[in-house]
């Protein structure tokens, strides 16, 4: 029993499906989901709806908000409830609701870390959460990728920041000292030759020269 | 609590463009919540309110609209290769005086937006206009303080050397506004920094190990400097 409550607490729904908590069964979320199919489970915990992609929502209602501060408690198990899901909070904020919005955006946000996703109520959340499904299975173009870059031209850009080191001086020094490291370690008689007295001067004195604390 | 000493001050980076669009903003950090704010030049329109975190905002239709979808994406992937924590601000649009508010549509693709930001770990703060920003701005930057993340080096840079240090701290890959200050304050002279290892540079910089890695890796990178010919005469001529 207990084995099986864990499993629905850290169930993930498949693919364009929404696991939704059964008291939802007949709310007009719920009806107002197009396009996702919801599946309804008694044991879910506080969360109210699973999602895809390892995330979940509570729904904090207008009346909640008004009521005052026992959604707060809610709140908090919900977030130590310690799931490995990314928990979002879709908060009505309604005409009723919006003088107290702040607040709760404050204690949901600031103090708890979790997620705020503001609707005017429950079509809005539906057509919200419909997206988050939708979304979950497409690539997310917001997402991203570490690709590798290639690093010269940047070390270059780099030597040109001091101060007299154009292009040519900079590729010249790099032809000799072939790190931004080796290149701050080398004394005015290394730098000479590459780049003439002056600027082996100008630049030794740049890389030793303190940066006034 | 409430009833304590009056908190220090916190401290913002601002970005210059961030000015003109919001002056009220600017007023009321300065003003009404005796925030220590900085102009400085990042590269485009947001707040460093820590260490770690950057603030961008946007207005809500801003997030709604199509056509600004590409700039968005590329704003958000740029601020997270800088920054542990990105925050979009999100806020209404201002009415002007006189105007019925315009209620704000919602669409299919405004939620496809949320869901894309909320997914990739962009954390959203929701404002009613320029005064309640400046609340949100001031309490994010104080509850980064509290977590010892706060800013702390010198905002202003004085003097001509340390000016084109900043710079060349600025030019290094993965390197923020707030990190190049650090690193500016807390390491002599740019051969210092350049020859510190890693956890030098991670408590210097006060950045995560994996960004000190990567600038270590950067500073011993060894250049092949025949590919660099082709492209920098690509370049000029």
């Amino acid at each position: 029993m207990e084995d099986q409550r864990t499993a629905a607490l850290n169930a993930v729904p498949p693919c364009g499906h929404v696991l939704s908590s059964e008291k939802w069964r007949n709310s007009s979320l719920v009806q107002s989901l197009r396009g996702v199919n919801v599946l309804f489970e008694s044991e879910l915990g506080v969360a109210d709806f699973h999602l895809p992609n390892r995330s979940c929502a509570l729904y904090v209602s207008e009346c909640d908000i008004v009521a005052g501060n026992s959604y707060k408690r809610k709140l908090v198990r919900y977030r130590n409830a310690g799931s490995s899901f990314q928990e979002l909070v879709v908060v009505e904020n309604t005409r009723l609701s919006q003088q107290y919005f702040s607040a709760v955006q404050k204690f949901v946000v600031l103090e708890l870390g979790l997620t705020v996703l503001p609707v005017s109520g429950q079509t809005e959340a539906a057509q919200l959460i419909a997206q988050i499904v939708h979304s979950s299975s497409r690539e997310n173009p917001f997402r991203r990728t570490v690709s590798p870059r290639i690093l010269d031209p940047l070390v270059l850009a780099v030597v040109q920041k001091v101060p007299g080191v154009g292009g040519v001086k900079a590729l010249a020094l790099l032809q000799k000292f072939s790190s931004l490291q080796q290149l701050s370690n080398a004394t005015s008689s290394e730098l000479e030759p590459v780049v003439g007295r002056a600027a082996a001067q100008h630049i030794h004195s740049f890389f030793n020269r303190s940066t006034g604390q | 609590s409430e009833s304590s000493a009056p908190p220090a001050p916190v401290c913002i980076l601002v970005d210059s463009r961030c000015i003109s669009a919001g002056v009220d903003l600017m007023t009321s950090l300065r003003q009404r919540h005796a925030a220590t704010v900085q102009v400085c030049s990042l590269d485009g329109n947001y707040f460093i309110v820590s260490n770690r975190m950057a603030v961008a905002r946007h207005s809500q239709s801003d997030l709604a609209a199509v056509q600004n979808r590409k700039q968005l994406v590329e704003r958000g992937k740029r601020l997270q290769g800088l920054f542990e924590r990105v925050c979009f601000l999100v806020e209404k649009d201002r009415s002007k005086p006189g105007e019925i508010s315009r209620l704000f549509q919602r669409s299919r693709y405004y939620d496809s937006t949320l869901a894309g930001l909320v997914r990739t770990g962009v954390r959203l703060l929701w404002s009613d206009g320029e005064e309640d920003s400046a609340h949100l701005l001031v309490d994010l930057a104080r509850l980064e303080q509290r977590k010892g993340q706060g800013i702390c080096a010198p905002l202003e840079v004085k003097g001509q050397h340390s000016e084109q240090a900043l710079q060349m701290y600025l030019n290094l890959p993965s390197v923020s506004y707030v990190h190049a200050l650090n690193l500016s304050h807390n390491f002599r002279s740019i051969s210092h920094f350049f020859n510190s290892p890693v956890e030098a540079i991670q408590k210097g910089g006060c950045m995560s190990s994996s960004r000190a890695e990567e600038i270590y890796r950067f500073l011993h990178y060894s250049c092949d400097t025949s590919l660099m010919t082709a492209a920098h005469s690509g370049k000029t001529s």
